[in-house]
């Protein structure tokens, strides 16, 4: 093992920790933040600390040499209502797109909510639970109409390294049925970092770098211009959507694949 | 409107909303695991039903249905009540 490698590991180590303590901060926080009066202050003032915090963790794990990073077109994620999608290699990527967008809301693992940790500040922040199907679809497309920039990852869970990307329907319904336009956000590591089934301890052999891509916007009838069904529609979206994505992923980074 | 009657508004329906194979929607096929039909499709599977039967459904008359024969055996029951 290299040196270089030994102290990522301490360092991967050290920023979980400090990552814990800020949720130990927000568990102290938490009934503070439930007296922050009306729910829409309240999601606010919660997701712009959140979002400050992040993006503090993504300057430590920079500065202490965990990844690097570089971001292309971050200026389009500065607006208001949109829904940002992006593809999920690794667990860092919430940290990274919270970071970089403001006014971030997320569709969350419903399992956040029984942890001990997270629970609270997905719940402050107002965040959508990803478990109740058709509710959640019409919860997001209210949240983008009223401004909210919404983060979801199509693939519904983190990628399986060396298969291909696999699109769930729920990004493609919300799309179909809400007629929204897409952010379409590539995420590429070049070492798999924090993947599926792969404890933090075993950090990659070299230091991961991390491109976040943001790309031009999809108007809502890009990928399926046909009238049709919504659920028809839904599961054309889905399909092209996971090929747009793969493209793209091949076209810049070709490396990597 | 009989049983076999049913069965073929359903492959219908679900060859119109979802563009499902006809020959592969049986009373014995599951709507999750073989058809492919979630909790979002059902929703609209549940409107496009009760404009085949001409009565509002009831969520929970839903609830318990797993296969297409249970949806058909639900739209009978609700069209004899």
């Amino acid at each position: 093992m290299t040196a270089e490698r030994a102290w990522r590991i301490t360092a991967t180590a050290f920023c979980f920790a400090v990552f814990g303590l800020g949720g130990l901060g927000f568990l102290l926080l938490g009934p503070l933040l439930t007296l922050i009066p009306g729910t829409a202050r309240r999601h606010a003032f919660t997701r712009g600390l959140m979002r400050r915090g992040m993006g503090a963790f993504v300057l430590l794990m920079r500065g202490c040499g965990v990844i690097s990073l570089s971001v292309h077109d971050a200026h389009r994620l500065q607006r208001r209502g949109q829904f940002i999608l992006a593809n999920h290699p690794s667990l860092l990527d919430v940290v990274l797109l919270i970071a970089l967008t403001p006014h971030a809301d997320c569709v969350v693992k419903a399992a956040l909510w029984r942890n001990p940790f997270l629970r609270w500040p997905v719940a402050a922040a107002g965040f959508l639970r990803n478990d109740d199907g058709p509710g959640v679809v019409d919860a997001a497309i209210r949240s983008v109409r009223n401004g909210n920039n919404l983060i979801v990852f199509p693939e519904g869970t983190r990628s399986m390294p060396g298969a291909g990307l696999r699109f769930l329907r729920g990004a493609g319904n919300i799309a179909v049925r809400g007629e929204l336009a897409v952010t379409p956000v590539l995420i590429v590591s070049s070492e798999p970092m924090l993947p599926k089934h792969r404890p933090w301890y075993r950090v990659p052999r070299r230091r991961p770098h991390f491109t976040v891509r943001v790309l031009d916007d999809l108007s809502p009838t890009a990928l399926v211009p046909e009238p049709i069904p919504a659920g028809l529609g839904a599961r054309r979206y889905t399909e092209r959507l996971q090929q747009r994505f793969t493209e793209e992923i091949a076209r810049h980074e070709p490396a990597t694949r | 409107m009989d049983k076999q009657e049913l069965l073929a508004r359903i492959q219908q329906v679900l060859a119109e909303q979802f563009e499902i194979d006809p020959a592969r929607v049986t009373p014995a096929a599951r709507l999750y695991d073989d058809l492919d039909i979630d909790s979002i499709d059902a929703v609209d599977l549940v409107v496009q039903l009760q404009a085949l039967v001409g009565r509002r459904l009831s969520p929970d008359a839903f609830k318990a249905v797993r296969t297409v024969g249970d949806v058909i055996d639900a739209l009978d029951h609700l069209m004899r009540s």
